[in-house]
């Protein structure tokens, strides 16, 4: 259903995490106290992709996280954009691990990326506002 | 609506054309709700399976809970009563036959003792 352009700014976000140290997961609870109060804005957290406009992901991409992942990119409907949250979600550190398969945008498409070990709440707030600009461009060219 | 059509039951009526005219109101609602929604989506993608924490979608026939399943408690608990009286059933009728025969005797005996 299309909805009306009151709800643009409402992003709802799905959060996967494909191997994170829960650093990062930290923060993104953090960002979610009312001392950031996200949700003011409409920005929230949902219990499933298939309601989302935001699919953030923390971590490296584990073995057994990688096709999770793909699969779960899938189910959002369009129009959706991905975060990635982490130093290590290029691998960072871990890069030459035996258990990571590469970088998250081997697996799925990265819009925005949060770099830090954790990003603070202002860090993952910055990415979540270039998130609101992507989707409004998608959105523009009609996809 | 029309009295031909109304059966009256002392404490109300019955109007087929009312139930008629009532769900042909809710298809039209319902066909309203369903063309508001999104026509264009990947239909052949996993944007069409359930959402199951990003794991695959089993087999239906995986993950189909039998009735026997909802006894495994009872089963569990009476085994010792299970494990001597299933292996009795052999489905074969001579065996039910000879089993009837058996205990009618019995009864016969008991009964002329007790006579």
């Amino acid at each position: 259903m299309r909805l009306t352009k009151a709800f643009n700014r409402s992003l709802w976000v799905f959060h996967l995490n494909t191997g994170s140290c829960n650093g990062c997961d930290i923060e993104i609870v953090a960002t979610l106290t009312p001392r950031y109060d996200p949700e003011r804005f409409g920005i929230k957290l949902v219990g499933s992709p298939k309601h989302a406009d935001v699919l953030l992901v923390s971590g490296p991409v584990t073995r057994a996280m990688a096709d999770r992942a793909r699969r779960v990119y899938e189910q959002m409907a369009d129009p959706k954009v991905v975060m990635g949250i982490g130093s290590c979600m290029s691998g960072g550190v871990f890069y030459d691990s035996y258990n990571l398969v590469g970088p998250l945008e081997e697996h799925i498409p990265v819009d925005v990326f949060v770099p830090g070990c954790p990003p603070r709440p202002e860090a993952i707030i910055d990415g979540v506002v270039k998130a609101i600009a992507k989707l409004e461009r998608l959105e523009g060219e009609g996809k | 609506m029309l009295d031909a059509y109304t059966l009256q039951t002392g404490t109300g009526f019955w109007d087929p054309v009312v139930w008629i005219v009532v769900f042909l109101v809710a298809f039209l609602i319902a066909l309203a709700i369903w063309l508001l929604g999104e026509k264009e989506y990947p239909r052949d993608t996993q944007a069409v399976k359930p959402f199951l924490s990003g794991n695959v979608e089993p087999e239906k026939a995986d993950v189909h809970m039998r009735a026997g399943n909802l006894y495994w408690g009872f089963t569990e608990a009476m085994k010792g009563y299970y494990s001597r009286l299933v292996p009795l059933h052999t489905g074969v009728l001579n065996d039910y036959v000879l089993w009837f025969l058996g205990v009618m005797a019995l009864v016969f005996v008991i009964v002329g003792v007790a006579a």
